[in-house]
């Protein structure tokens, strides 16, 4: 009765086990009843996640906002302090607020370049428990959007859309370590290709070992022929670091994305490409440094103290 | 029976899917965050008959393959949380001391969900999935299996319940 028990048991673990390994074929062989499953699964889980977008609203940043506790604290109190009565209502406001500013600023982005996008909402950061990252947006083949198409930011590119359904479509993150792209440094024609690690950081690889790339080089997406899955001069990051390894055939660099991909809420997909190549038009201007005014008191002999203004700090010439 | 009995506890399933989907992924956890139905199918294949391991690991794969965040092809967390339920439930088969103790499931689901996230990868690097540098693997992997230990805690009186509910008090721990 007992090796009944067992020999039914291994039978249904390998049955399990065959089952699973003829679906995993099924699929890397590309069989559309599969992705059909996977896709009306999608469209049912759609109106979930927006809900579910709209409740987790207010706590989706909880973990990352206690991380920055410390360094606005001061700030935190001050406004307590005035604003105790406008709270629940500036929390309320401060997720639209900030949508707002991400709509605005890739609105900004897409108009210099002439892109024809379209926004579209954040509805579900995708688990990175399964090693990749990619996160689903509201709208989809309904709204025009279709697979390998750019996703953008206000600063600069997001991802591209892995896969397109009805009403949301998956897009993979430039972080993700299977992205790749053709990227160019700003203000010269050099190229190389930029590969996701799993975070901010990507690593360019340049084609040409004779490159001259420096640490604050800005790197473009160079654009693919019919601009399709990226169209070209979207800002992808900055240069961190370079690693120059003698007798190597080709150079690397790291960069570190513009994009915080872990605060995304609105971002755009390109419809369309401009009929010109936006060239350098979209790099992000340097920050220009504020001069701070300080003030340095000398004390001189048999005189009451003088204070001077000055527009940058001075060695020290007071006693 | 216990095909049965796997049928009506798979609406639990279905919801803390829809869970998972709907809010937990929303929220930025760090360490790469947790999947509460990873948890909830070990814990409950922890409790359960190798069989019902073995099944559950099954109907929560396919759950998990066709969540869009899944980044490898349909049947790779199906083959697996087989493996997984099925080892988890076999290791706990039979020994009652393991069962009532809730401190041994919470220890077993915590290495259970590190050993899926291992053998997701190795499956993963056979079929030439791209997984990034080592430091974030590591970090990925310690993180599901200290979120797990978080979890486990919180979830194991209300899973053993419904577990117990289900299987007519047989199996509870």
């Amino acid at each position: 009765m007992r090796n009944g028990g067992e020999n039914r048991s291994r039978l249904l673990l390998i049955i399990l086990l065959v089952t699973s390994l003829f679906l995993i074929t099924l699929d890397l062989r590309g069989v559309k009843v599969i992705e059909g499953f996977k896709s009306g699964t999608q469209s049912a889980l759609t109106p979930v996640q927006e809900v579910g977008s709209i409740i987790s609203a207010p706590f989706r940043n909880f973990f990352s906002d206690i991380t920055h506790l410390g360094r606005t604290r001061n700030e935190i109190a001050k406004l307590k302090a005035d604003n105790d009565a406008l709270r629940t209502t500036l929390l309320a406001r401060k997720s639209a607020d900030a949508e707002l500013g991400q709509l605005k600023s890739v609105l900004d982005l897409a108009g210099t370049a002439g892109y024809k996008i379209l926004n579209a909402k954040v509805i579900s950061q995708g688990a990175s428990t399964s090693f990749t990252q990619s996160i689903i947006i509201d709208a989809g083949t309904n709204s025009g959007i279709r697979a390998n198409m750019s996703v953008i930011s206000g600063f600069g590119l997001v991802g591209v859309v892995k896969f397109a359904y009805p009403n949301s479509s998956l897009v993979a993150l430039a972080s993700d370590p299977s992205f790749k792209v053709g990227a160019r440094i700003a203000g010269s024609q050099q190229i190389g290709i930029l590969e996701g690690q799993g975070s901010r950081y990507g690593v360019l690889q340049l084609l040409d070992n004779q490159t001259n790339v420096k640490k604050g080089d800005v790197i473009l997406a160079r654009g693919s022929m019919g601009n399709s899955p990226f169209v070209p001069g979207v800002p992808i990051g900055e240069v961190t670091a370079v690693e120059n390894t003698a007798g190597a055939v080709t150079q690397t660099a790291d960069v570190k994305f513009y994009v915080n991909f872990s605060a995304l809420s609105v971002v755009a997909v390109v419809i369309k490409a401009p009929v010109t190549d936006p060239r350098d038009a979209l790099v992000p201007p340097k920050p220009i440094p504020t001069p701070v005014p300080t003030v340095t008191i000398y004390r001189l002999p048999g005189d009451t103290a003088t204070v001077v203004a000055s527009p940058s700090p001075s060695p020290s010439k007071s006693k | 029976m216990l095909t049965r009995k796997f049928f009506l506890s798979m609406p639990l399933f279905l919801v803390v899917f829809l869970l998972q989907e709907a809010l937990v992924n929303q929220v930025h956890l760090p360490l790469s965050g947790f999947s509460l139905l990873l948890i909830l199918a070990l814990m409950w294949a922890a409790i359960s008959p190798p069989e019902v391991g073995a099944m559950t690991g099954f109907g929560v794969g396919i759950l998990m393959d066709l969540s869009q965040s899944s980044g490898g092809p349909i049947g790779q967390w199906t083959l697996v949380m087989i493996l997984v339920g099925f080892s988890i439930a076999f290791l706990g088969y039979g020994d009652d001391n393991l069962r009532a103790n809730p401190m041994s499931i919470i220890f077993l689901v915590s290495i259970g969900v590190v050993a899926a996230e291992v053998l997701y990868l190795v499956i993963g690097l056979l079929l030439g999935m791209e997984i990034g540098t080592t430091f974030d693997v590591l970090a990925t992997i310690f993180g599901a299996g200290l979120w797990s230990a978080i979890i486990s805690p919180l979830m194991v009186p209300i899973v053993s319940r419904i577990h117990a509910a289900i299987f007519e008090g047989s199996n509870r721990p």
